[in-house]
């Protein structure tokens, strides 16, 4: 029965969303909830079912034949990372079916059908364990994020839809000939395709390294543009602030995650030997991009694009930890997985509330909401402490993991270069230092990142929050909807009423006449959250809090998976670091040797212990 | 001799097919015309049956099981897969085909203005000439002689000129039926002057000793030239650069179901024309198993150029059916990686050959969703009665809102051609990919792989004006086409490029037994394994144990 | 002259076939005559079809590279002393024969609606 419920997870949304587009009309709401609710049944029996004290194995593993010609097979299992990330996905799914009731006027059925597919393929790419069902699965979540962004997205949006689509689709190509280089690879070996990750892993342990730059470059530009790291992270400001707030909760909650969990189940066992040699490169640029986000937050009147700037510094600290490739750092960039999830998907959600109520999200012409909406602004102070990494709360931990494993990773020392300087002479000065190409410099500068992050947010909270109460001109009192300020989403409606065709009409639930339509809404919402909104932030802050007090239970469970990882790395390095060293003058990249000799035991425990389960 | 007879068993079903509707159709009753199309089903689909060779007492014979020296040996296998391919599309295009000609004239009987004129009836000879094109591809794929190649070639494109000509009464039917002729014309010079040469290098006209003579002397000056100029002339056939000049016109010219015949049929013919040639020269050279060095170069850049170049100019245009024939121009591109690729190893991911042959009918299907959409769409009849045909993209605006079946079929197919997973296009671009990698192309498959992204404009595009926009009341669609077996055949093909991805094990499996290769006369060398450490396989064994 | 048709002998692998043991009548004329004619023609008509733009001149430009091939077949049938070459003439006449058939009911379908033979008028399609 457990090994169905992944399965599950993934055709009952699709069902769902047949039911939704083809059943009857005005049910499309509860459906949708009802699927979704589901789903989180279904991922609460799994985290129930799920063995934690193997939290490395993947388990509920199944596997259906499918295109054996080609070698697929539609497979699925999870470890303690993939199920996490998989509960936060079904934790947002009703909570973006929620905050859709009101905010979602036209075109419904098709809304929330999207929704559905979006959900199902999102469940598809943590759960699958064959390479090209996590393909399909991860190519799949374009379209309906294109629909919803082109569709129900405010002024720019086929533009913002398009750019979002065409710059993933074109790294997702790239990335697929990696892939496929990988599985070529494996079945040279092996005398047969197959495209099961775990093979391919095993596999991939043997590519040279030269084939490892490139397939770690072909992955990259796959992965990187979905985090999105900094070069390529433009069309993510643009797809948020167009994106309705079901769209933008995904987006940053699990879309985003895909390219980090590509990354961390893809390019690390891929080509674990190349990801350690550009480690330093990768981290880099990731922390270019959390100042350069920091600092074009500056610069944002825009409180959504705001955010998703923040987004940008925030999976900058992600993949900076990533790049540590020691335990510290990639739990500290799993937990900010799930961390970024809950904090930034809330802090869309309150600003879609906003945006309801006053159809502007310019910080100009907001302030001193706090006198006239105390329940939200007080989730606002809340959720922006907890993005900007307030001790106690969720995102303190894993921005610190990743500082602290970035700070560690640098067994470089042990050869004395560089960074002697600041701290003294080589040797252990960083206590409980791992091997790796970081160190503190790379954890100074991000730090200095991190101090930029809350500045800017509680700016923007001061801004918005307190101060003298600001709201937009004409807008006396939010019963009456100003035209000036209606999103040409909403606009849309008053010129489209001829050609609504059937679809619309079937949903009079909700009026297919505009201008009723938005009293209808304004009339609905009151001045502050109502019971609705309070209930899908609620879980939010819960979890925000929860996991900031008592992170434990999450570090525990992935530490398994993470220690795998780091572990895997660290064999691969070994190799070839032997065979590197031999040439006198030529300073090896990671020098594991002298790391050892000044500390033997720091960093080789229980190594049997891991990969042998 | 009866063995040669056999191999043709489906080409004369269909021929005989022909002769009955040519003369069905001169009938001076509407019930017996009307019978054409029918027949032509009939027929294709006797000759789809005959072609799997599973008739008793009609066996046909394939290339291995006729006598050595002649019948088609180097590719034994292509014989069943080509023809049932050929059958079971042209079913699918015969949907497409109804109402596209004799319309008004048939009106202007049915109200009594005119009576029955045999001369000014088009319909006998239209539902002929498409037969005779299905009949010379499938000739095409049981050549094993340039003479038979070449008639083979010649029969599956002279009708398809006419057919452009005849498909509308718009002049620019004409024009691109006249232009379609002349590059058509120097396309068969430039292939016949190929085969020429071939003649003259090797002394034969038997592909398969043709092969022979390469493979014991090697390409020499004269059957490289030869070669090349036959790859040339056939690139016409698959609108390959440089021959793809009158792809856009001529698409946009014809009638749209001809134009989803275009896509089809000739490409087809010419994909196994050239991979008949090269396997002639065979992908036995050079450190991996590729074509000789000069023919892989080129046919390299000619599928590097191609994808290039019609990806890229589909982007400017704003009519659907010349975007559509840009992407018919890439998807040749994408194919002809699978030439280069080869055989490789036989299986299905390995083996180019395969991947082109599966390739073949996934294009086929979903192109033929999309043409078809666009046949089921009618605009304001013109001075003549005939409704102008639906071009430009705003005019697809709203369309799954307006026509929800229409619609979806269109975003189905458009988003399989674009290569998005899980439609059929997805699983017929990855053996190519893998195929492409196993031979060690993998530039070119970085190039296949920006070129999909790039062909992602253009298909959005067409998307987003059938999801996305709001249908207007300006947009030049009047009606759905009364003829009901068009809307069929599109959806048929909808329904294909879903049921096909998931139970398309049948096909590939179908697809890797016709691309087995046999270029046993030289040599196989092992399979490259470039840079694996030796001890890699013993590395993998007891490492897979404990990863479970 | 001379050396022209030389060289381009020698890109046609007059090298490669050098003929010994012709027959003693065609000691004069030699394969490679009757391929660079071919090749000649060939030529000819390319550049004529690719240079002119009257419809009938075109035409007869590709039915030029098509006997070009006709010459070269027979001269090779000869040189390889079998029937292949011959056969594969008559079939190509065969198909000339078609292709002039249908050039010209086009090529007339066209003036009569636009009194003209040159390509250039018709461009409706915009190509």
């Amino acid at each position: 029965m457990n090994e169905l419920y992944l399965f599950l997870l993934m055709v009952i949304p699709l069902a769902a969303a047949g039911v939704v587009a083809l059943g009857p009309a005005g049910r499309e709401k509860s459906v949708s909830m009802a699927a979704m609710l589901l789903c989180g049944v279904i991922t609460l029996l799994l985290l129930l079912a799920f063995d934690w004290t193997r939290a490395a194995t993947m388990q509920f593993e199944a596997s259906v034949a499918w295109l054996p010609r080609l070698g697929l097979s539609l497979s699925v299992g999870v470890d303690s990372v993939a199920l996490l990330l998989i509960a936060l996905t079904a934790l947002l799914g009703p909570i973006c079916v929620a905050c859709s009731y009101t905010a979602i006027t036209e075109r419904v059925r098709t809304y929330y059908a999207w929704l559905l597919v979006l959900q199902s393929a999102m469940f598809g790419v943590f759960a699958a364990r064959d390479l090209v069902l996590f393909y399909i699965a991860f190519e799949f979540t374009l379209v309906p994020m294109y629909v919803l962004i082109a569709l129900y997205g405010s002024t720019n949006r086929k533009k913002a839809a398009t750019k979002f689509f065409l710059y993933t689709f074109t790294g997702s190509m790239i990335a697929l000939a990696g892939l496929v280089y990988v599985a070529w690879h494996a079945a040279e070996m092996r005398k047969g395709w197959s495209f099961d990750i775990a093979t391919l892993e095993l596999a991939a342990r043997t590519l040279p390294a030269s084939a490892q730059g490139w397939v770690l470059a072909a992955l990259l530009a796959g992965f990187a543009v979905k985090v999105p790291l900094f070069p390529l992270h433009t069309w993510l400001p643009l797809a948020h602030t167009e994106a309705p707030t079901a769209g933008s909760v995904i987006l940053a909650g699990v879309l985003l995650k895909l390219g980090t969990y590509g990354i961390y189940r893809f390019a690390i066992p891929f080509a674990p030997a190349a990801f350690a040699e550009y480690a330093p490169a990768i981290s880099a640029v990731c922390i270019v991009g959390i100042l350069y986000g920091g600092l074009i937050c500056w610069v944002q009147t825009d409180v959504k694009k705001l955010v998703a700037y923040s987004s940008v510094a925030h999976l900058g600290f992600c993949i900076l930890g990533m790049a540590a490739l020691n335990t510290a750092g990639l739990s500290g960039s799993i937990m900010y997985m799930i961390n970024h999830g809950l904090s930034t998907g809330a802090l869309f959600l309150l600003i879609g509330m906003i945006y309801e109520r006053y159809h502007t999200r310019n910080m100009k012409e907001l302030g001193g909401l706090a006198a006239k909406m105390p329940v939200w602004a007080t989730f606002m102070v809340f959720f922006a402490m907890a993005s900007v990494g307030l001790p106690g709360l969720n995102g303190f931990v894993s921005e610190f993991l990743c500082l602290i494993g970035a700070f560690q990773a640098d067994g470089r020392w042990g050869a004395g270069s560089m960074g002697s300087g600041l701290w003294g002479s080589g040797g252990a000065a960083v206590p409980g230092a791992t091997w790796g190409s970081l160190g503190p410099w790379y954890a100074g500068v991000a730090g200095v990142g991190m101090i930029v992050a809350a500045m800017y947010l509680l700016y923007m909270v001061g801004r918005v929050v307190f101060g003298p109460l600001v709201e937009p001109a004409g807008h006396g009192h939010e019963a009456h909807g100003s035209e000036s300020h209606a999103a040409p989403g909403h606009g849309s409606e008053s010129h489209a009423a001829p050609g609504h065709g059937s679809e619309s009409r079937a949903t009079t639930g909700h009026g297919s006449e505009s201008r009723a339509t938005t009293e209808r809404v304004h009339g609905v919402l009151p001045a502050d959250l109502n019971l609705r909104e309070i209930l899908t932030l609620a879980p939010l802050a819960v979890l925000c809090l929860g996991l900031g007090v008592y992170p434990t239970p999450v570090l525990e469970a992935i530490n398994g998976p993470v220690q795998k990882t780091a572990y895997m790395v660290e064999d691969a390095v070994k190799p070839r670091l032997a065979g590197e060293r031999a040439p006198a003058g030529v300073r090896p990249v990671f020098d594991l040797g002298g790391h050892e000799a000044t500390n033997p035991d720091g960093t080789k425990p229980k190594e049997g212990e891991v990969i042998g389960q | 001799m009866m063995e040669r007879v056999t191999y043709l068993y489906p080409e004369i079903a269909l021929f005989i097919t022909t002769c009955i509707v040519m003369i069905v159709g001169l009938s001076r009753e509407l019930k017996h015309r009307k019978l054409c199309a029918p027949i032509s089903g009939l027929g294709l689909l006797a000759a789809g049956v005959l072609a799997t060779g599973l008739v008793p007492g009609f066996h046909v014979a394939t290339g291995a099981e006729v006598d050595p020296t002649a019948g088609q040996i180097l590719l034994p296998n292509l014989v069943p897969y080509a023809k049932v391919l050929v059958a079971g599309v042209g079913i699918l295009l015969l949907l497409l085909q109804a109402g596209t000609v004799d319309r008004v004239e048939e009106a202007r009987i049915a109200s009594g203005r005119a009576a029955f004129n045999p001369l000014r009836s088009n319909r006998a000879e239209y539902y002929a000439f498409f037969l005779f094109s299905l009949t010379g591809l499938m000739l095409c794929a049981s050549a094993d002689d340039l003479i038979w190649l070449f008639l083979a070639l010649e029969l599956t494109s002279l009708p398809t000129y006419i057919m452009v000509t005849m498909s509308t009464s718009r002049h620019s039917s004409q024009e691109a039926g006249v232009k379609y002729f002349f590059l058509g014309a120097l396309g068969a010079a430039v292939f016949l002057y190929g085969f020429t040469l071939l003649y003259g290098a090797t002394g034969s006209t038997n592909l398969n000793q043709i092969h022979h003579a390469i493979a014991a002397g090697g390409l020499s000056g004269l059957s490289l030239a030869g070669m090349l100029l036959a790859l040339l002339g056939v690139c016409f056939k698959i609108a390959a650069v440089p021959m793809h000049f009158y792809t856009a016109d001529v698409y946009q010219g014809a009638a749209s179901s001809v134009s989803a015949f275009l896509a089809f049929v000739p490409k087809t013919a010419g994909f196994i024309a050239i991979l008949l040639l090269a396997s002639c020269a065979g992908w036995t050279h050079g450190a991996g198993d590729s074509l000789p060095d000069a023919l892989r170069t080129v046919l390299w850049v000619i599928a590097a150029l191609t994808m290039t170049v019609g990806n890229v100019l589909a982007i400017w245009q704003n009519s659907v059916k010349r975007i559509l024939a840009y992407s018919s121009i890439a998807h040749s591109g994408y194919m002809l990686v699978g030439v280069v690729a080869g055989p490789g190893g036989g299986t299905f991911a390995t083996s180019g050959i395969a991947a082109v042959l599966f390739y073949l009918l996934c294009y086929g299907v979903m192109n033929i969703g999309t043409f078809g959409v666009l046949a089921c769409l009618e605009g304001r009849a013109g001075a003549d009665g005939e409704p102008a045909e639906i071009e430009s993209l705003d005019d697809l605006r709203g369309l799954c809102q307006r026509h929800p079946v229409l619609g979806w079929t269109m975003v189905i197919c458009t988003l399989s051609l674009l290569g998005l997973p899980p439609l059929l296009g997805f699983f017929g671009k990855v053996p190519l990919f893998t195929s492409a990698i196993s031979a060690g192309e993998i530039p070119l498959v970085v190039v296949l792989g920006l070129n999909s992204a790039i062909a992602a404009f253009y298909y959005l595009r067409i998307v987003g004006s059938c999801l996305l926009e709001k249908p207007e009341t300006t947009t030049g669609i009047v009606r759905v086409t009364p003829f009901g077996s068009r809307p069929a055949g599109a959806l048929a093909s909808a329904a294909g490029v879903i049921v096909l991805a998931i139970f398309g094990n049948g096909f590939m499996a179908a697809s890797e037994k016709a691309a087995a290769y046999d270029g046993g006369h030289v040599e196989k060398k092992e399979p490259r394994a470039a840079g694996v450490p030796e001890t890699a396989p013993q590395a993998l064994g007891p490492a897979k144990a404990e990863g479970h | 002259m001379a050396g022209l048709v030389e060289m381009v002998s020698v890109c046609f692998g007059g090298v490669a076939l050098a003929q010994t043991g012709y027959p003693a009548e065609m000691h004069r004329l030699t394969l490679d005559h009757y391929m660079v004619v071919s090749a000649v023609m060939f030529a000819i008509g390319l550049i004529g079809f690719l240079t002119r733009r009257n419809l009938i001149i075109m035409f007869l430009c590709t039915e030029l590279m098509f006997q070009a091939s006709g010459i070269a077949l027979v001269a090779l049938g000869r040189y390889h002393l079998d029937f292949t070459g011959q056969t594969f003439v008559i079939f190509v006449l065969t198909v000339a024969a078609a292709e002039a058939a249908m050039a010209l009911a086009l090529v007339v379908l066209l003036f009569r609606r636009r009194e003209s033979l040159d390509a250039e008028e018709w461009s409706e399609l915009n190509g």
